[in-house]
């Protein structure tokens, strides 16, 4: 019941952000036809009417819905005259595989990292775990990006600068993707962890006999795990949002790069198209943070 | 103690094991090496060229395209009526030879052109190029419903604008029923006399228009393929074309592949495979070459001195001027610039060696006048009387009622946001604010926002280029300084010019219309309603191994005319 309850919410979520989204785009300055060698008054007078943009803004916006109401979000500008739809799911599995792996890696990293810092405090252990989880949190992921090609794929010749196709591809701008968020999720375990350290409760399974290892997996890394599924949300989300200048630094055709790049070219359909499947993500990456909660903590129950 | 150093060996050997299987993975992307030499002996043939086009062009159907790289993917798969020799002269490609009034392929009067085609041009399925195939395409391009950007080049042929603009406007919609529509496009002035003469009739004499005649619009394409797959005929292998190469892979945002047309009618390829990559960051694509995945690059702003001066990669340099102009222009209907002595004097402020080497670090030629080296028309002294000299910028200034620069009005210098725009934006303001002791307030704005107000000439001075599409004077001076031409947001206004620009576009005499048209530069050299700054230049690298690479001053990527002469030898 729950469930279907937050599902059916999405759609005026949904619908809000949609219109929210077409509103600004054509309050913005500047049109898809809009170029540095003015293009001739009957060549945008041809644009439009193909297009359907000659119409008044009220009447766009009905046949939006009702081409939304179809799964058919129009033609894009900028790709061949290929539907947006069509598009758009082209392009999802490149950024889907990354942020996932990195998504990941991240977790891995930020959790390993976090939890040996907290079981090992103020040891060199602790201190190098928080230095590189600075180091990554506060260095720009482009910089970062530039610095590994130049290590992995000049220096030592190991992986392709760039591009898209095989494993190996997926190497370099997952790590750099991952990064901030393992740091990021190192601070945040390590600092539940210690939390949970200090309580009543794990002293008892100590003073039982249990060993280590036992009372951190056990006992501890549960009730550490709820502030990191916390973040992991807006995680999850910023990754597949974010990962715009990764994919550019590393050609990766992904939706990050599409999305930035129809919003600079004023291409409407894919605008719209891709902001309902970022709001769409995200509200689906809340629910299912919700849901873990539930699996995780057996206090939250949802009716 | 034991056990623990065995695993930490084991460890050890497998993570080299691991980085020596992944570096084998990785030397095989290097570029393939040529085969042996052809059956001619002279040179190798099968060599892969790698070449990076930034960019996923947003269409490839020749009659829709209207940027460079959609221009540089249909010019390898497609030959037009005519094409451009190294020189940038005019060459007949599917024509069989240059319509002349000589050869009866021009008329008298200069309204009909009659082409004669080869008869041995075929598509890459072997299926022969026809005139239909020309009449077909060049009223596709006109097609309202199609919305050809560069559909207005062919205006010139009788009924052509009636048929493409059949449809109306948003204010004034037409609603022609499909035989109306028909009829419109049947009076468009194309025949086919016979199979392999195409006759072509104008409105009105237009000397350049074998040069519009070659553009991408009047390129053939085959209208059953078109009909049967629509849009996605641009997808391989629907792709059919005439040309050297035919487009055998098309990853998405990643990479187009070309093979050899076996069917290609006039000089085969070397190269076995054409590949475009497309990296976005300029960086990374410099970094690629130095990898050994690119056979040439641009080479970026940041790197352009070590690419002059380093010793092993100034040898592979290719530096080479291309027809663009680029300046400072005024809007002349806003005061200050409304006065001809204040466009003057901020001309004289600028010093352009100082900028070519601050903007475009040393790559590129200073400018004076519009028309750049390389074109018809270029007059290198035009314009010359406003080299830098600060002591007459101020002479002007004040002659112009500005002897205290604080009267003039607030200046305000209008931008697209892009690092090396706000380089030439700052370099203006420095200029003006050293030289003449004026403040400039810089006004940067979103790429499509600085668009929309430079068409709508918002604006006080801004960062202005131009190319030429065609070379020939026509495309230059009339263009950007008739004042009724859309290209003259500037509002420029002199009727001598307009008259001369007019005699440089109609006059059938080629002398003529040159000498027009350079009288015409001279003009606007005087008038300043620009600040001409520098022509560009390109600056490439280029492996050794590539051999046979011919670049003209209007290439989309070097030597993009003729990738057919290229090859690779290792």
């Amino acid at each position: 019941m729950f469930l279907v309850r937050r599902l059916l919410w999405f759609i005026p979520v949904l619908l809000a952000v949609a219109t929210m989204t077409f509103v600004l785009m054509h309050l913005v300055p500047g049109g898809p036809w809009d170029q540095d060698k003015a293009l001739p008054a009957s060549v945008v007078a041809n644009l439009n009417l193909k297009y359907g943009l000659d119409l008044p803004i009220w009447q766009q916006y009905l046949q939006f819905l009702g081409g939304l109401a179809h799964g058919d979000l129009g033609l894009s500008f900028t790709h061949q005259d290929q539907p947006v739809t069509e598009l758009i799911f082209q392009r999802l599995p490149a950024t889907a595989a990354l942020s996932a792996i990195a998504l990941v890696i991240a977790l891995v990293t930020g959790l390993g990292l976090g939890m040996l810092a907290a079981s090992h405090q103020n040891t060199r252990l602790d201190y190098f775990s928080v230095a590189f989880a600075t180091l990554g949190a506060s260095m720009p992921n482009f910089v970062l990006g530039i610095l590994l090609v130049l290590l992995v794929s000049i220096s030592l010749r190991l992986l392709p600068t760039s591009g898209w196709g095989s494993p190996l591809h997926l190497i370099l701008p997952a790590l750099t993707l991952s990064a901030f968020p393992a740091a990021y999720i190192a601070r945040v375990t390590r600092s539940a962890m210690l939390d949970v350290l200090g309580q009543d409760y794990v002293r008892t399974a100590r003073a039982k006999g249990l060993a280590e290892r036992v009372v951190v997996l056990r006992h501890v890394l549960k009730n550490a795990l709820i502030p990191v599924l916390t973040v992991s949300g807006p995680i999850a989300a910023s990754l597949l949002t974010g990962s715009f200048i990764i994919e550019t630094l590393f050609s990766v055709p992904g939706v990050g790069r599409l999305y930035v790049q129809s919003v600079l070219s004023r291409d409407y359909g894919l605008i719209m198209g891709a902001t309902l499947l970022y709001g769409f993500t995200i509200s689906l990456a809340n629910l299912v943070v919700d849901l873990l909660y539930a699996v995780v903590d057996p206090r939250i129950r949802y009716r | 103690m034991l056990k623990i150093f065995h695993l930490w060996r084991m460890r050890y050997a497998l993570l080299l094991a691991a980085g020596l299987l992944l570096a084998s993975c990785a030397r095989s992307q290097q570029g393939s090496p040529a085969g042996p030499a052809g059956e001619d002996g002279s040179v190798p043939q099968g060599g892969e060229l790698r070449v990076n086009m930034t960019g996923e062009p947003d269409t490839i159907d020749p009659h829709k395209s209207n940027f460079a790289t959609s221009i540089l993917v249909a010019s390898q798969v497609f030959d037009g009526l005519f094409k451009y020799d190294q020189a940038l002269n005019l060459v007949p490609a599917v024509a069989k030879e240059m319509p002349a009034v000589s050869n009866g392929g021009v008329s008298a009067d200069g309204k009909t052109y009659t082409v004669k085609l080869r008869n041995d041009v075929k598509w890459s399925d072997g299926k022969p190029v026809m005139a239909n195939d020309f009449v077909y395409s060049i009223k596709r391009s006109l097609d309202p419903k199609l919305a050809a950007k560069y559909a207005p080049n062919l205006y010139d042929i009788k009924g052509a604008q009636e048929y493409n603009t059949a449809l109306g406007t948003g204010d004034n919609p037409r609603m022609p029923d499909a035989a109306q529509l028909q009829s419109l496009r049947d009076a468009v002035g194309l025949k086919a006399q016979d199979d392999y003469t195409l006759v072509v009739e104008l409105k009105a004499p237009r000397p350049s228009f074998l040069h519009l005649l070659a553009l991408w619009v009047a390129w053939p394409v085959r209208e059953d393929v078109v009909t049967k797959n629509g849009d996605k005929w641009t997808e391989p292998p629907n792709y059919t074309g005439n040309g050297p190469f035919m487009l055998s892979t098309w990853a998405h945002e990643q990479r187009m592949e070309f093979v050899p047309n076996p069917n290609y009618y006039g000089e085969k390829p070397k190269l076995g495979k054409l590949i475009f990559l497309q990296i976005k960051d300029d960086n990374q694509a410099y970094l690629a070459y130095q990898n050994g995945e690119l056979d040439m690059v641009a080479v970026p702003p940041a790197n352009t001195r070590i690419a002059l001066t380093d010793q092993s990669l100034s040898q592979q340099s290719l530096r080479y001027n291309d027809l663009v102009v680029y300046g400072y222009q005024y809007n002349m209907i806003v005061a200050p610039f409304t006065n001809a002595k204040v466009r003057q004097a901020f001309s004289l402020a600028v010093d352009r060696k100082s900028l070519i080497d601050k903007v475009a670090q040393g790559v590129g030629r200073e400018a004076y006048s519009a028309v750049p080296p390389g074109m018809p028309g270029f007059d290198g002294d035009a314009g010359k009387q406003y080299a830098f000299n600060v002591a007459k910028a101020k002479e002007l200034l004040a002659e112009a009622g500005f002897s205290d620069v604080s009267k003039l009005p607030k200046i305000t210098f209008t931008f697209a946001d892009t690092a090396t725009n706000r380089l030439r934006a700052e370099f203006f303001q420095g200029q003006m604010k050293q030289n003449l002791g004026i403040d400039v307030t810089l006004e940067p704005l979103d790429t499509r926002a600085f668009q929309q107000r430079f068409n709508a000439s918002q604006y006080m001075v801004i960062f202005s280029g131009w190319g030429a599409d065609y070379p020939d004077p026509d495309n230059f001076i009339p263009e950007l300084f008739k004042s009724t031409s859309r290209n003259n947001s500037g509002h420029y206004s002199n009727p001598r010019v307009d008259d001369l620009a007019t005699a440089c576009q109609g006059t059938l005499d080629y002398e003529k219309r040159i000498s027009s048209c350079m009288e015409a530069q001279k003009l606007v050299a005087q008038d300043q309603p620009w600040t001409f700054l520098f022509y560009r230049e390109q600056l490439w690298l280029v492996k050794p191994y590539l051999k046979g690479l011919q670049v003209t001053a209007k290439d989309q990527l070097p030597g993009n005319r003729f990738y057919q002469k290229v090859y690779i030898q290792k």
